[in-house]
């Protein structure tokens, strides 16, 4: 159980951090604007790396949504449905 | 639980042992009930039930019976016993710190190199920016200086105020201030939980829940509500979170785990 809550919070944190600096390099045109959520760059004006970074955030954004949910979520669901079905 | 020293667990079977060899009946009851009259040893009903009954006895159990594991593990080791106060320094105390102060450390220099953070352009004394605001660990005081709609007018002065906005708001910080310098003096905060002291729990909800009403009121412009409501939901909201609070620990009171949790620290209680 609390093993369970560590993993989903080490998931949220880890891949939070990855989406917040990325963000805050691509998404974030200026101090006064809105801030880590501003649409993405062109990707015409993107090099290699900068069109990686977005992609890569895309997905940390997800892992960390996800991976959370999994581990808080689903998987003691799954254990409680799995206890109730046993007994 | 009060002044029962939980040793005398035979007892009643001692009395009858004693009621017994003075040749009277086989069946004497020894609880003060029957013919033989009661003595100080005899334990009255209430004791008798306290100490024989659900979590009286069952507290009673757990902890004579971790003191005597406890007695038995120190008998049978062969460790010889001293007083440790604590860890050494080095390396258990140095390690651990040294990784915890490593982990921020790197923590802030990647932060500062990833997220850059923002450098206004230099201070221009000779312009007012739009939005003057304190810090916002300030912004509970700053919304103290907007009590205007809180300051009477007075009658008695052909409806003046007494003293301006600005000067009622300066006193109602002192005010704040005040409450939260008496509240130590009146309650000593020997709970260990909040559902040990459900009004006082209840009265430290209020004040949180009010630094941060009276916060977003000191910013009421940027806030898209009716700034009449918004003031009202200011006073009004913490006093419902108090009541709530306050409810909804008073009715965990009841629970088995707060009666065994009080038990266990009138038994040890804590240094």
């Amino acid at each position: 159980m609390a093993d369970e809550f560590a993993k989903g919070l080490g998931i949220l944190v880890t891949a939070g951090l990855g989406w917040l600096m990325i963000a805050a390099t691509y998404n974030t045109p200026s101090f006064e604007g809105r801030q880590l959520a501003a649409p993405n760059p062109d990707p015409e004006t993107l090099n290699l790396y900068g069109q990686l970074a977005i992609m890569l955030k895309d997905l940390l954004f997800w892992f960390a949504i996800l991976g959370a949910l999994t581990f808080w979520v689903v998987i003691p669901a799954i254990e409680q449905a799995r206890e109730a079905r046993s007994e | 639980m009060t002044g029962d020293t939980p040793d005398e667990p035979t007892e009643s079977a001692t009395d009858r042992e004693r009621v017994a060899t003075d040749g009277g009946e086989d069946e004497v009851a020894a609880d003060g009930t029957g013919i033989v009259p009661p003595d100080d040893e005899t334990p009255t009903w209430s004791e008798r039930k306290q100490r024989s009954q659900g979590l009286s006895r069952l507290t009673y159990e757990y902890f004579e019976r971790s003191r005597r594991e406890d007695q038995d593990l120190r008998q049978q080791s062969s460790y010889v016993e001293r007083d440790v106060l604590a860890f050494p320094t080095w390396p258990h105390e140095l390690v651990r710190n040294l990784a915890l102060t490593s982990f921020f450390i790197g923590m802030i220099l990647l932060l500062s190199a990833a997220v850059p953070p923002h450098l206004p352009g230099p201070a221009d004394s000779g312009s007012t920016p739009a939005v003057i605001l304190p810090d916002w660990y300030l912004y509970w005081s700053f919304g103290l200086l907007k009590l205007g709609p809180l300051n009477p007018d007075l009658s008695l002065l052909g409806g003046q105020k007494l003293m301006a906005d600005r000067t009622y708001g300066v006193l109602a910080n002192l005010v704040v201030v005040g409450a939260i310098a008496v509240v130590p003096f009146l309650n000593k905060g020997s709970a260990r939980r909040p559902v040990e002291q459900p009004f006082w729990a209840g009265v430290g909800v209020m004040g949180v829940v009010f630094a941060f009403t009276i916060a977003v009121l000191s910013v009421k412009n940027l806030v898209p509500m009716d700034s009449h409501l918004l003031f009202d939901l200011t006073f009004l909201a913490p006093i419902v979170c108090g009541i709530i609070a306050y409810s909804v620990l008073r009715a965990m009171r009841e629970g088995y785990m707060f009666d065994l949790n009080r038990r266990y620290y009138r038994l040890r209680p804590p240094k």
